[in-house]
């Protein structure tokens, strides 16, 4: 079923991962990232995936689902492993064959890169996605960016309709089940034939909901001005995020571990670089 | 006879993740042939979940659904045809309309089925007149037709497939009193030209004494009583601490009782409430 998707799903909890504040995780998510694209050392790739371990850990979401997140991209993760280990140039040449070579280097860049993507996948998704519920999300993502209303970028629009499609995509899902159960009931069969017969039995499904999702668009629009709704003018928030020492010791604690990764990377000895 | 039997069946959604949740645990009901039985509970007692079991459309996690005593997940290949047996209409079925007309989009069930366009035109116009459907309304889009003229014809488009069991998820929710009655006079209609067996979910108490010949009481995953319409309604306790509403016409009698006036017959619905009383009157009127 459609319903069994996690990647990018919010599991709630209580875990100091999900009392941090939510534009403080969009900091570090960032930091992070970048962290990882620095590292160029065997150690650092080490601590990078155990600290992406350590996160999964601190935020007590289940490993099992952190895994299942994972298992989509794992035909990407083999392919750009399979291309970094035949196409990477190197000195010491293990094995050849025809055009194709494997050069050590070869074999520890595949590694590395495996070991980069995963984290990056592990530690973004349990910051952000996992950990944070989507309304938040957009929340954190408009007090990060309201600066820019100084120059009129209408922020808050953008944020709401980024609230609203969130909101909306779990409706949807549960709508599209509904509605494929409908018409299964009625014998309709999206597993056989070929394209043109699959694509026509997408049909009963698609005009339903498309309809649906105008008319409840047109619903909410209505319920949002009954509700007084017009733009952030003079709109007071329900809950008002703040900083506390939390989210400053995390803040700290990512900057070093960045610092780390670079220092390590010059003065390291163990020169691998890749 | 039985025509349809769940067996001991279980199922759980989102399983392996914070949200799993159980909707059915360990369910056994059978449903007599020819009869309407109704499905009664609160919301998310899971009647839903046990109806789509039915036709197939969830797999039970264990268990066995039982089609004239075979079970229909021996062959999956042969899903489509329990389910042209087995007619389910969902809950607010009117989002499933798609087609062009009223008329092709009540005839795509049988054009699934791979009927001859004779036959499936008769179906059409069939079922349209069971559900009370006007013949000039099956050239209109369906977006054009009113709120209780959409669930009629998506009613229709599920009684096309003739199907032998009718399963209908809350088939009068949102709709007028009216609306409402045409609708179940067009059900019975139906199971009598056709001897169909007929299932209703329903938390309305009242429904189920107008219109069901056995009822199944659902809470918290489970059936908690399965027996005809005097069976549950002699314990009305059970249906209170079911979160279920006593109809007013009972309730009323029960009170009555209570005051030591017992009035005899049946006393599920108004009518009959309202025939007892003059009864009792009449009877006390001679002595």
């Amino acid at each position: 079923m459609i319903k069994d998707i996690t990647l990018g799903q919010y599991f709630p909890g209580n875990s100091i991962v999900h009392r941090l504040d939510p534009r403080m995780k969009i900091i570090l998510t960032i930091l992070y990232i970048v962290t990882i694209f620095l590292t160029k050392n065997v150690y650092c790739y080490i601590a990078v995936f155990l600290s992406s371990i350590l996160l999964v850990l601190v935020s007590r979401i289940s490993l099992k689902v952190v895994i299942r997140g994972i298992r989509p991209i794992l035909y990407v993760l083999a392919f750009t492993m399979v291309i970094n280990l035949f196409f990477t140039k190197g000195e010491t040449l293990l094995w050849e064959w025809w055009r194709l070579h494997i050069y050590l280097e070869g074999i520890y860049r595949a590694v590395f890169m495996a070991l980069r993507v995963v984290s990056l996948i592990i530690g973004t998704s349990v910051l952000l996605t996992y950990t944070t519920s989507p309304i938040v999300l957009t929340d954190a993502i408009e007090g990060l960016l309201s600066p820019l209303k100084k120059i009129r970028i209408p922020v808050h629009d953008f944020a709401m309709m980024m609230t609203i499609a969130l909101r909306f995509i779990p409706t949807l899902i549960d709508e599209t089940d509904k509605i494929m159960n409908a018409q299964k009931a009625r014998g309709a069969d999206f597993n056989s034939g070929g394209l043109v017969k699959r694509a026509k039995a997408l049909i009963p499904i698609l005009v339903p909901l498309f309809v649906s999702s105008y008319s409840r668009a047109e619903d909410l629009a209505v319920a949002m001005e009954c509700r007084c709704y017009r733009g952030d003018v003079g709109r007071t928030k329900f809950v008002r995020l703040s900083f506390s020492g939390k989210d400053f010791v995390a803040f700290v604690l990512f900057v070093s571990f960045g610092a780390a990764v670079i220092l390590a990377n010059l003065y390291l000895p163990f020169g691998f670089k890749v | 006879m039985n025509i349809l039997e769940l067996k001991d069946v279980s199922c759980r959604y989102a399983i392996g993740t914070p949200f799993e949740m159980t909707a059915l645990s360990g369910v056994s009901v059978s449903f007599e042939k020819g009869k309407t039985t109704g499905i009664i509970g609160h919301t998310g007692s899971g009647k839903s979940t046990l109806v789509q079991m039915l036709n197939g459309l969830l797999k039970p996690e264990s268990g066995k659904v039982l089609l004239y005593g075979a079970d229909i997940w021996e062959n999956p290949k042969e899903l489509p045809k329990v389910r042209y047996r087995v007619g389910l209409v969902m809950q607010y079925p009117e989002y499933q309309l798609f087609d062009e007309t009223v008329r092709a989009d009540i005839g795509y069930a049988p054009r699934n089925m791979g009927l001859s366009p004779e036959e499936i035109e008769q179906r059409v116009k069939e079922a349209a007149a069971f559900v009370g459907l006007p013949e000039d309304l099956l050239d209109k889009p369906p977006l054009e037709l009113s709120g209780g003229q959409k669930r009629r014809a998506a009613i229709a488009g599920i009684i096309a497939m003739r199907p032998e069991v009718l399963v209908l998820d809350e088939p009068a929710a949102g709709l007028d009193p009216r609306g409402k009655a045409e609708i179940f006079e067009g059900l019975n209609a139906y199971k009598k030209a056709h001897g169909a067996t007929v299932i209703l979910v329903s938390h309305s108490m009242e429904d189920m004494a107008k219109y069901c010949e056995n009822v199944i009481l659902m809470r918290h995953t489970q059936v908690i009583k399965q027996g005809s319409v005097r069976d549950i309604f002699s314990e009305p306790d059970l249906l209170e601490e079911s979160g279920l509403a006593i109809p007013a016409a009972y309730r009323l009698a029960l009170a009555l009782r209570r005051r030591g006036i017992n009035l005899q017959g049946e006393l599920y619905t108004t009518q009959g409430v309202r025939r007892a009383i003059l009864a009792y009157q009449e009877g006390r009127g001679k002595v």
